[in-house]
C-alpha cells in the first residue's frame, strides 16, 4: 500500500521532467524533421533540400570543415587529456578537488565570451600580441587568431577541461590491485598501461572522444563571434539559414540540422564498433 | 633452516604504529597463517614481504637473498587477494599466461605451463571465458592459477576465500592446501577466520594490534592459548577471572593468575576421576549443528559447555546438570 503511494508520488513528480523532455526535446526535433522534408515556405513534402544539400560545394565544405574541426580539436584535446588527468590523480583529494573545481569553470566559459577573452589576449591587438612584439617577437607573422590555427585553439580550450572531467572518474575504475598484480606478475607501469589500464579504460576513452566530437559539431557562438560568418562551418550555416543573412530558409537548415545529426550518429556507431573491436571480451 | 625471514620489521602510517618490531621466520614448504582481527596489521605484514608496502625498519630475506630494498616484481613473490584482482579485459587463458609472457618465455612453454595450472586448478574447458563470466570461486581459482604458474618462491593470499560463501570456501580450503603441499609451495594466508586458519595451516601466527600474540601449531594455538586476547579470539573459551574460577570449583583457592579459560567442549557427562565436579543449573540450550550448547549457572558464574548432539535430547532449561572437568583444562592466561 505504501509501495503504491511511493510509486504514484514518484509517478506525479516525474510528470514536468517528461513534459520538459517532450517540449524541448522531441517536438522540436519532430518539427526540425518535418520541416526539412518540405519545400520553402512550407510548400508541402519534397527531398529537394536535400538534394540540394547533396549537390551545393559550399554545404560539403561546411560538413567537411565542422568534421575537421571537430574531431582534430577532440583528438588533440582528448590526447592531452589522459595524460593530464592522469596526473591530477596522482594529487592529494584535496587538490584534485579544487583542480576539478577549475576545470568545471573553465569547460562552462565557452561561447561569445571566450571569443572575446581570446581576442583580448591573442587578437591583433591582444595583450600578449602587444606584448610579444615589445620583446621582438611579431606573433602576428605565425600565429593568426581568426583562421582556421586560431578556431583551432579556441575548440582544444573548450573541450580540454571538459574531456579532463569525463575522463576523471574513469581513472577511479582502475583498481591498485590490478597495477599490484601486475607488478608482482613482473609488468612495469608502461607494460601495466598498455596491456590493462589501457584496453580497460578505452571504452570510456572512446565514449568521451564522442561526446567531445559532438560537443565540438554542435559549437557556434565562439567560431561565430571570432570569425563572423567568414569561417564555413556547419551550425554556422544553419545559424545563417534560420535568422537569415539574406534569405531566411528555415526548411533547408533543418535538413543541415537533421544531417549533422545523423553525422553523429555514424561517428559514435563507428566509435563503438571499434571499441568492440579492441575490447572483444565486451562484446 | 629458515626460507623466509623477517627481521624487527616496523611501519607507521601517520605517526601510528601498525607494526612492532615484528620477528617471523618460515620453512621451506610451510603453510602458515597470519591470523587476527581487522586493523591487527596482517595485511600490512603480507604487503611489506610482497614489497608494495616499504617497512620503516627491518630486513626480510627470501631463499637466503636479502629482498628488503628489491622491487616487487624483482622478488619472486605470488600473492592472491580478496578481490580476485583479475584483468578483466583478459580471458581466463590470457591472466594466467601474463606472468609468463612477462618473464618472455617462449610461447610453447608459455602453453605448456598455463595448461599444466589450468588443469590443477580444475579450469579446464574455461580458457577462453572472461572473469566476468565466471563464479566467484572460479575467479579465485583463476587467480591462484595466474599466481602459482610462475613458480614463485613465496605464495601470499590475502583474505583469498573471505568474499566467497560457506560450502564454496570450504572446498576451495582444501582444494588450496592439497595444491600447496603438491606443489611444495611456500605461503602464508592472511585471514579473520579462525577455522579456516586451523583447517589449512601447518603453524599459525596470531596478531594482535602489530604485535604476534602467540605462535604455533593450530593445536597448539587451540588448545593452549596463552593469553586472554587469543582466549577470546580462537573460539567459543570460558575466559573467567581468578574469582570467578575459584566460585565455579566451590573455593578451591589454588589458582593464582588472574585470568583462566576452559574449553566448552572440555566439560564431561562422565566422572574424571581427580577432576573438578560442578553442578550448574541450565539458563539456555541451543542446537548448532553436530554440538549442543548448553549455557549453565554454577556459584552465580555464568559458563557454557559443549557437547555433541544427541538424538532424543532431554535437557531442560533450570535442570541441573552435573559436569566433569580434568585439571590440565583449565588454562592459566597471562
Amino acid at each position: 500500500m505504501i509501495l503504491k503511494r511511493m510509486n504514484g508520488m514518484f509517478l506525479i513528480s516525474i510528470i514536468p521532467f517528461f513534459i520538459l523532455v517532450l517540449l524541448f526535446l522531441f517536438v522540436p526535433l519532430f518539427f526540425m524533421l518535418y520541416s526539412s522534408f518540405q519545400g520553402d515556405g512550407g510548400s508541402g513534402f519534397t527531398f529537394k533540400q536535400y538534394l540540394e544539400i547533396f549537390q551545393n560545394t559550399y554545404y560539403h565544405q561546411a560538413f567537411k570543415n565542422s568534421i575537421i574541426i571537430s574531431f582534430f580539436s577532440s583528438l588533440i584535446a582528448i590526447g592531452l587529456a589522459v595524460f593530464a588527468t592522469y596526473s591530477i590523480t596522482l594529487f592529494s583529494k584535496k587538490i584534485q578537488d579544487r583542480i576539478l573545481v577549475f576545470a568545471n569553470l573553465t569547460a562552462n566559459f565557452a561561447g561569445i565570451p571566450l571569443a572575446f577573452a581570446f581576442i583580448v589576449i591573442l587578437g591583433n591587438s591582444g595583450l600578449f600580441t602587444l606584448l610579444f612584439k615589445h620583446f621582438g617577437w611579431d606573433l602576428l607573422n605565425s600565429f593568426n587568431l581568426y583562421s582556421w590555427s586560431g578556431l583551432v585553439l579556441i575548440y582544444i580550450y573548450f573541450q580540454l577541461p571538459l574531456a579532463v572531467m569525463l575522463i576523471y572518474p574513469v581513472y577511479q575504475g582502475i583498481q591498485a590491485q590490478w597495477k599490484e598484480s601486475a607488478a608482482l606478475l613482473g609488468a612495469s607501469p608502461l607494460q601495466f598501461w598498455l596491456r590493462i589500464g589501457g584496453p580497460i579504460i578505452l571504452p570510456s576513452i572512446a565514449g568521451t572522444f564522442s561526446i567531445l566530437f559532438a560537443n565540438a559539431m554542435g559549437a557556434y557562438a565562439s567560431a561565430f563571434a571570432l570569425t563572423g560568418s567568414t569561417y564555413n562551418l556547419v551550425t554556422i550555416r544553419i545559424g545563417a539559414l534560420t535568422t537569415g543573412d539574406i534569405f531566411a530558409r528555415p526548411e533547408l537548415g533543418s535538413a543541415i540540422a537533421t544531417l549533422l545529426g545523423v553525422t553523429l550518429v555514424v561517428a559514435l556507431l563507428i566509435n563503438e564498433w571499434l571499441t568492440r573491436r579492441i575490447r572483444r571480451d565486451l562484446s | 633452516m629458515s626460507f623466509l625471514t623477517i627481521e624487527n620489521i616496523k611501519k607507521s602510517f601517520d605517526n601510528e604504529t601498525v607494526l612492532h618490531s615484528l620477528n617471523l621466520s618460515i620453512k621451506e614448504g610451510e603453510f602458515i597463517t597470519l591470523l587476527g582481527p581487522s586493523g591487527c596489521g596482517k595485511s600490512t605484514l603480507l604487503r611489506t614481504i610482497a614489497g608494495l608496502i616499504h617497512q620503516d625498519e627491518g630486513k626480510i630475506h627470501i631463499d637466503g637473498k636479502d629482498v628488503t630494498e628489491v622491487k616487487p616484481k624483482d622478488r619472486q613473490v605470488g600473492m592472491v587477494f580478496q578481490s580476485y584482482a583479475l584483468f578483466p579485459n583478459m580471458t581466463v587463458q590470457e591472466n594466467i599466461e601474463f606472468g609468463l609472457k612477462m618473464k618472455k618465455l617462449d610461447k610453447e612453454t608459455v602453453k605448456q605451463n598455463a595448461a599444466k595450472i589450468v588443469e590443477l586448478v580444475e579450469l579446464t574447458g574455461k580458457e577462453k571465458s572472461y572473469p566476468r563470466e565466471l563464479s566467484g570461486g572460479q575467479q579465485q581459482r583463476v587467480a591462484l592459477a595466474r599466481s602459482l604458474v610462475t613458480r614463485p618462491k613465496v605464495l601470499l593470499l590475502d583474505e583469498p576465500l573471505s568474499a566467497l560463501d560457506a560450502q564454496i570456501r570450504k572446498n576451495l580450503q582444501k582444494q588450496l592446501r592439497s595444491i600447496q603441499q603438491e606443489l611444495n609451495m611456500t605461503t602464508i594466508l592472511v585471514t579473520h577466520d579462525q577455522e579456516e586458519a586451523m583447517a589449512v595451516s601447518d603453524y599459525v601466527y596470531i596478531m594482535n594490534k602489530g604485535q604476534i600474540a602467540q605462535s604455533g601449531t593450530p593445536h597448539e594455538i587451540y588448545t593452549r592459548p596463552v593469553n586472554e586476547f587469543v582466549a577470546r579470539f580462537i573460539g567459543n573459551y570460558n575466559v573467567l577471572t581468578r574469582e570467578e574460577v575459584s566460585n565455579l570449583f566451590k573455593g578451591e583457592k589454588n589458582f593464582k593468575n588472574k585470568m583462566y579459560a576452559i574449553r566448552p567442549e572440555a566439560f564431561s557427562e562422565d566422572r574424571i576421576l581427580d577432576g573438578y565436579e560442578i553442578s550448574g543449573k541450565i539458563q539456555k540450550t541451543s542446537m548448532l549443528g553436530n554440538i549442543t550448547r548448553f549455557e549453565l549457572e554454577a556459584n552465580h558464574v555464568s559458563f557454557i559447555a559443549d557437547r555433541l548432539h544427541k538424538i532424543d535430547e532431554d535437557a531442560q532449561k533450570q535442570e541441573t546438570k552435573t559436569l566433569y572437568l580434568n585439571r590440565k583444562d583449565v588454562i592459566p592466561l597471562s
